[in-house]
């Protein structure tokens, strides 16, 4: 298959950079240089920018930038708030609506040409993952102390043998999930796309598949703020 | 977005990860299984550990379904009690 044309790597490799041809390079300018870093920068910098243009000096009465910036804040926090309560919500609201920001951006690039999705690197997923994953043990920790064990027993000691490795099996299916899912369908959306528009561009037939790609550039975002807000209400709510 | 709109997203979001959570978990499982059997124990308890890992991964594959349902349950039961203290509330008001 042909390779990808990714307007960053092509702009490295003329300024004399190494860009890994394979999924992960060798040596550490190689692994900054993967298409996978660049392109999360390139979203760390859009969303960075687009924050200060729009948010750079606040008014009371709010224009056009400031007002979508309202309602979309405004909105996560209410939904954050009926799931979590706001206590938690207040604690670790900056941490989950970035990662919102970022998946949803990450996930929506991918389908402009010349763009990758960061997203559809399974490096970035298990990062993400891996920070919610330690966060929502460290809330249950905090909450609890040291009977934050009791989580994984059950209701009742003769349960214990039944029920300690089913929630152990199932905690750990999280990370799996969570990171895996998210990989999986922002691979196969940029795989599926490139393979036709290799086969067939000329006859728009990426169209459908770009207008379904919205879609699940949208829930899977949507899918991992979810499971990250109800995972902490788990670990901080008390055990059965 | 319009509600309708709203609504679905939140639907796939809320429905649209049991398949793979499911799946994983009963990979999980089986893996945990093989290795207590081939590694752990050398082949000594061949197949059963990997049946028994089996058997817990599928068990937490379910105990994740029901999570879910008695979640969405639980928040429908709050929607409606809220509703009927809205409603109530407006008829003492009237």
């Amino acid at each position: 298959m042909e390779h990808p044309i990714l307007f960053i790597s092509i702009i490295l490799e003329t300024l004399g950079l190494p860009v890994p041809h394979g999924p992960v390079g060798h040596g550490l300018i190689q692994q900054l240089c993967a298409p996978y870093m660049t392109y999360t920068w390139l979203v760390m910098a859009f969303l960075f920018l687009v924050a200060k243009l729009t948010l750079g000096n606040l008014e009371l009465v709010p224009g056009n930038g400031q007002n979508f910036w309202e309602l979309l804040i405004g909105g996560m926090d209410d939904f954050f708030a009926d799931n979590m309560g706001r206590e938690l919500t207040d604690r670790f609201f900056p941490m989950i609506a970035t990662f919102a920001l970022y998946i949803a951006v990450a996930n929506l690039i991918g389908l402009i040409p010349g763009f990758m999705s960061p997203t559809a690197s399974l490096n970035t997923t298990l990062a993400l993952t891996l920070i919610v994953w330690v966060s929502h043990h460290l809330i249950g920790l905090r909450e609890h102390g040291l009977s934050y064990y009791k989580h994984f027993m059950g209701p009742v000691w003769w349960l214990v043998p039944l029920l300690l490795p089913i929630e152990l099996i199932s905690n750990f299916a999280r990370l799996l999930s969570l990171s895996i899912r998210l990989f999986g369908n922002i691979m196969a959306k940029e795989t599926l796309l490139a393979i036709l528009f290799m086969l067939a561009g000329g006859f728009f037939a990426p169209l459908p598949i770009m207008l379904l790609g919205v879609l699940v550039s949208v829930v899977q975002a949507m899918v991992f703020v979810l499971l990250t807000v109800v995972y902490f209400a788990q670990a901080q709510e008390h055990a059965h | 977005m319009s509600d309708v709109k709203k609504e679905f997203v939140q639907l796939l979001a809320n429905y649209g990860h049991i398949g793979f959570t499911f799946v994983s978990a009963i990979l999980i499982g089986l893996g945990g299984g093989i290795y207590l059997d081939q590694k752990v124990f050398d082949g000594r308890t061949a197949p059963w550990l990997t049946f028994l890992g089996l058997a817990f991964g599928i068990a937490a594959g379910y105990k994740t379904l029901f999570e879910v349902v008695w979640r969405n349950r639980r928040a429908e039961e709050k929607e409606r009690a809220e509703a009927e203290k809205r409603d109530g509330g407006g008829g003492s008001g009237g």
